[in-house]
Parts: C-alpha cells; structure tokens; sequence
C-alpha cells in the first residue's frame, strides 16, 4: 500500500475519532461520577437529526449548538426519571436509546418523505492554514482536518485540566469513589452525578451532531450505526481518563478508516472482516484492560 | 398497613400518569404529523384486528419476542444484563439453516419433516448457546462487562452472517437482497391457523411460558435474586458466580438460537439478513415490561407486536404518519415501566444498603412480581 493511502487512513481515522471522543469526554465525567449512560447512542442520533435540521436554517454552527442542545434536554429527562423518580439508570439508558432512534427515524421521514430526495446541508468549513497544510504527510494530517478535530482537542484537554484541578473534577472523583463519605465532607452527591449526567449528555448530543454537521452533510436513519456503543467501550478501555478514551477513539476510528479505505485495493480479504474488525479488536482490547484492572483488584485485595 | 395502602394508591396514580402521558405523546406525534389522532387510532386497531391474517401476523411477531423475553428471565433475574440475543439469533440461525440443509442433502433431499425440524431447532440451540457462552466465559474469567461484550459480539455476528449470505450459504438464483436458497417444504414449519404467516412456533411460547411459571417457584430461581441482591449469601447457598453467569446466558442464549430457526423455518422460509429484526432489543424491554413474570412477558410480547402491526396500519390509514411512531412508543413505554418499579421498590430500598448498578437491575421487576404476587 502506498504512502498516500496511508496519509488518508490517518487522516479520515483523526475525522472519525472526533465524535466519539466528543461524546467519550462527556461519558468520562458520567463514569467516573460513579453512573453510566446507556442512551448516549439515542442523545447521538438525536443530536445528528437536529444538527441537520438547524443547519439547513441557520448554518453548520447553529446545527452544532442545536444538536448539543437536544443531548442536554435528554440528559435532563434521563436525570429527572433517575434521581427524581429513582427509576434504574441502565433500564432508562436503554430506554432513551429506543426513543431516540424511533424518534429520528419518525421526524426524519415527516421532513423528507420517502421518494424525496435527502436535504444536505453545508458542513462546518474547514480553516486554511497556509503553508502548513502543504507540508507532506504531517499537512493533511494534522493541518488539514476540520475545526471539529482542534475542538476535540481543545476540549480533551479541557476535561482533564477540570476533572485534575477543579473543585468540581475533585467532586465528581470523590462522588464516584464513594458517595456516602463525599456526602460527609459536605460534596453534594445529586447536584454532582446529574451534572456529570448533563455534561455527557450535551456532548454526545453535540458528537451526533458532529458526525451530521461536521464530515456527512445529511442524515439517514441509524446513522450513528451503535457508535454509542462505541463509545460506552472506549471509555471503559481507557477508564475514564481523557488520553485512554482518546486512544480508544483513535484505534476504533483508525480501524474504521482502514476498513473504508483499504478494503477496495490489495489483499483480498472479504469486505465483511474488514467492517467488522474495529469491532473485534475493541473487543480484545476491552478483554486485555479488563483482566488487567482484575489483576490490580486482586492485588489491592491481598497484598503480596 | 396503611403505609401500604398509601403507596399502592400512588402507584396507581404513577401508572395513569404513565398511560396519560403516552397517549398524550403518541397524540402529538400525530397531529404533528399532520393527521387526525382519531383517524390514526382507527388505522392502529384496523392493523391488528380487521382480517384473521393481521391477527395471525401479531402473534407471528410476538414469538420471537416472547421466547427471547421468556429466556432472559433467569439472566435478569440474576442481574446479568445480556443485550446480545440479537447476535445469537443470528448465529442460530446460519446453523439452523446450514443443518436443516446438510440433513436434506445426506438424505437426498427425502429427509422426513420431523427430523427437519430437529436438526433446525437443535442446530439453532447449538449456535446461539455458543454465542451466549464466549461473553459468559469473559465475564467469569476476566470481569469483561457483558453489556459491552454481548454488544459488540452483536456487530461481530451481523459481519459473519453478511460473509455467509455471500458465500457459503448464498443462492445461485439472482435476489434484489443477499438471501439462502429455499428450504425444502418439509423443513418448514406448518401453519397453526389456515390463511395467516401463524406458525407451530407459538406453542414454543406457550409450553415455555408454562415451564418458566413452574420454575420461578423453585429453589434455583430465588437463589437467582439473592445472587443479584447479596452475592456473598448466594455463595453460601451454592450460587457460585460462574455457575449462575454460565447458566444463565446459556438459557437465554438457547433461546434466542431457537429463534432464529424459527424465523427462518416458520416465517422467512429462508435466511435472510434481516433475520434477526432487532428483536433482541426489544426482547429485554418486553421481558422488563412483563416484570419477569412469564404471565406478563407473553402479553407484553403481544402489545409490542400489535403495537408494531398497528404503526403499520396507522401509516397506511393516514398516509403521513410514519410506521416508526411505534418505536417512539415502545422506548417512552419502557422509561414509564422503570419509574413504576422504582416506586414499588422505595420502601425495601430505605432498609437495603445501595447496591452495585448492574446487580440493581433485576431487583426491581422481581420486587415488582413479588408485589404482585403478595397481591393476588
């Protein structure tokens, strides 16, 4: 395979990565406040649907700001049944899944009828770096992406700075670890769990949109195709912190891209193993970490 | 005593607010859809019940949903949370298939029905139990999260089943989808009522039914709920936490195996790559929506299957609300059900200490079953 292929795997695994670390972030805070969010896929699809919809009215960034939206406006009928209601988190988790790709299918086809030709909308415009972007191999790959990639960046860093030196990334961990003696030193354990709630809930809302608004331009139905899911995975691989769940990200979205791209050359291997091996390898992967976190467990249990 | 009464009165007050509350969304839909609620209601009930055939189509719906829900009981139950019967569908349906063929071809094409219909259900159960045994086997061996692991293996088996329908098993004839060849007639299962798609598979559900009501009076299944409430004391009454994982993903991976030869013997009549029809999603929300108890399940299995059989005709009857309103439905149904197990659970949970996520989730519905059972 030539230099060029390889160029545009990376390249398209940095572009497929961006709303999954988007919305991994948000699960990040979810989990390590001690929760879990099974409706990130329904928060995602909801958030693609309503990021094509503003953004055929009002441009890619108001579509980006919409789909945030509609994941925080979940997140808030998540927390409500949760907290209020005391209702199980991973039953309404799934719950939320089930609405949200019912519900975009459902307004999808009220918006274009079947027979109608699909609405495409503008997508965020990418930013001319110069020269920069000429370079070989490192310009289409780290000069050339969209805003949305920096953005991913900028906010993976965001998140590790809040959760290490904030007051508030100190409560979450604390909650997490163990709520009764959080609720002791005075942290207020609800207030702390739904925001972590309401933080993932926005940015997978924001991450379905990216997906739209940011690289696609339209929407079909099941288009996130379980990247929820996904993601769920990945931050469980990189347990929680920010530079795990982007190396999850970068090695589903890279296999991805391997599988996009590279499946019509060489090889001949059949298409299916293709598509199905970011699946398999998150898989092992997950497999690897897991024992591993059990092998750190049995130690703290019985020290040798 | 009166405490009780207190709560029983607002569950009941829960409950309308949660049937309000969907006829008021499903309401919405339609209008905003354009169409008149009333006119949508007709075509939901017209789509179920206006000729024998509808009918027979809800319950054809209903079956893989009910044997996948009535399989899951042991599994929730025991709070393990397995969402990958849509996977062991797949599965037990490329051996079913691949068996009730190699049969036919070891016979030259003479094999007897019954002998057919063994190989299919067997070679079903064979392949689902095994895609049920590998994220038991990760779980017990080196903690993997089932949630995460049954999903993926889900995508894992949709990629082997695309290989299988364009090679191995793939027809010669030209199709508009990737698809087998026909079965032979006899390895088909025969229709239970004349002039509808209703097959001998209901009865799977009835006898399953049955059985799961005899066992959730047994030893094995309250040592089920302990595992999920107190595993410490599960242990001391035998309920290891590799024997009750294994056991219990083997059951609803059977199960969920058996299903997909009946959806290739009994409705499809071929394998097809939708066989599997996301039943294994809302298999764990009917089996939810039942409470755990077989009663429950089958009829929540039916109201899925009408309600999707009557999105169908609501769509036809006022040809601009899409068939995908039952979906919306389905998911704000499952929410209401939770937040009314939740209530029911409140006074049990002031007196337990908070427990794992995972392990919470089959509390609920079996304190909602017990609750049912003290009533009656």
């Amino acid at each position: 395979m030539s230099v060029e292929l390889w160029v545009a795997i990376i390249a398209g695994a940095l572009a497929l990565a961006a709303p999954l670390v988007l919305a991994g972030i948000g699960e990040g805070f979810v989990e390590r406040a001690g929760r879990i969010n099974l409706g990130i896929e329904g928060m995602m699809i909801m958030g693609a649907l309503t990021g094509v919809w503003a953004g055929s009215l009002a441009g890619p960034l108001a579509g980006l700001v919409a789909g945030l939206l509609v994941g925080l406006v979940l997140a808030v009928v998540m927390n409500l049944l949760v907290y209020r209601l005391h209702a199980n988190e991973i039953v309404i988790g799934l719950g939320i899944t089930m609405l949200g790709l019912g519900l975009s299918t459902y307004l999808y086809q009220l918006w274009v009828p079947s027979g109608q030709t699909n609405v495409a909308v503008a997508t965020v415009p990418r930013v001319d770096l110069g020269p920069l972007s000429e370079l070989p191999v490192v310009g289409p790959v780290l000069f050339g992406q969209s805003p949305l990639v920096y953005l991913a960046v900028v906010l993976l860093v965001v998140a590790w700075a809040v959760m290490r030196f904030t007051r508030f990334g100190l409560a979450v961990q604390a909650v997490g670890t163990d709520p009764a003696s959080a609720a002791l030193r005075g942290v207020r354990v609800e207030r702390t769990g739904a925001s972590a709630l309401l933080i993932g809930g926005a940015l997978a809302g924001l991450g379905g949109a990216v997906i739209t608004v940011g690289t696609i331009g339209s929407f079909t139905p099941d288009i996130t195709a379980g990247r929820g899911y996904i993601v769920l995975a990945v931050v469980i691989m990189g347990r929680s912190r920010p530079i795990g769940i982007a190396l999850g990200a970068l090695l589903f979205a890279f296999l991805q891209s391997f599988a996009l791209l590279s499946q019509s050359t060489s090889l001949q291997l059949p298409s299916e193993l293709y598509q199905s091996l970011p699946y398999l390898v998150t898989l092992v992967v997950l497999v690897i970490t897991s024992r591993s976190q059990m092998r750190r467990l049995f130690k703290t249990v019985r020290p040798a | 005593m009166r405490l009780v009464r207190a709560l029983d009165r607002q569950r009941w007050v829960l409950t309308a607010a949660v049937v309000v509350s969907i006829i008021l969304i499903a309401g919405a839909l339609i209008v905003f859809a354009g169409a008149d609620p009333l006119l949508g209601l007709q075509g939901l009930v017209e789509g179920v019940s206006s000729s024998p055939y509808r009918i027979g189509e809800v319950l054809v719906g209903a079956v893989p949903i009910g044997i996948v829900a009535l399989t899951l009981i042991p599994a929730l139950r025991a709070g393990v949370f397995s969402v990958g019967a849509e996977g062991q569908i797949v599965v037990g349906a490329i051996f079913a298939t691949a068996a009730v063929f190699a049969v036919n071809r070891m016979l030259d094409g003479a094999a007897p029905a019954p002998l057919l219909w063994v190989a299919g259900l067997v070679a079903g159960a064979v392949g689902g139990g095994l895609m049920a045994l590998l994220p038991a086997f990760l779980a017990v061996r080196w903690r993997v999260n089932e949630i995460l692991s049954t999903l993926l293996l889900n995508y894992l088996a949709a990629g082997f089943l695309g290989w299988t329908l364009r090679t191995w098993l793939a027809t010669d004839a030209e199709t508009a989808t990737p698809q087998s060849d026909e079965l032979p007639d006899a390895a088909s299962l025969p229709s239970l009522i004349p002039g509808t798609r209703a097959h001998w598979g209901i009865l799977l559900v009835v006898v399953l039914a049955v059985v799961f009501l005899i066992w959730q009076r047994s030893a094995a299944s309250t040592r089920l709920s302990v595992f999920a409430s107190r595993p410490k004391l599960a242990l001391r009454l035998g309920a290891t936490r590799s024997r009750t994982v294994y056991s219990t993903m083997l059951v609803s991976g059977l199960g969920a195996g058996v299903v997909g030869w009946i959806q290739v013997a009994g409705v499809n009549d071929r394998l097809l790559s939708s066989v599997s029809g996301s039943v294994g999603f809302s298999g764990i929300a009917v089996a939810l929506l039942g409470a755990l108890a077989p009663i429950g399940i089958v009829a929540a299995a039916l109201f899925f299957s009408a309600l999707t059989a009557g999105a169908v005709g609501m769509q036809s009857a006022t040809g601009t609300v899409p068939s995908s309103i039952a979906e919306v439905i389905k998911g704000v149904l499952l929410m209401g059900v939770a937040c009314i197990a939740a209530y029911q659970r409140r006074p049990a949970a002031v007196v337990a200490p908070a427990e794992p996520v995972v392990a919470d989730v089959a509390a609920e519905p079996v304190a909602a079953a017990e609750a049912e059972e003290a009533r009656a």
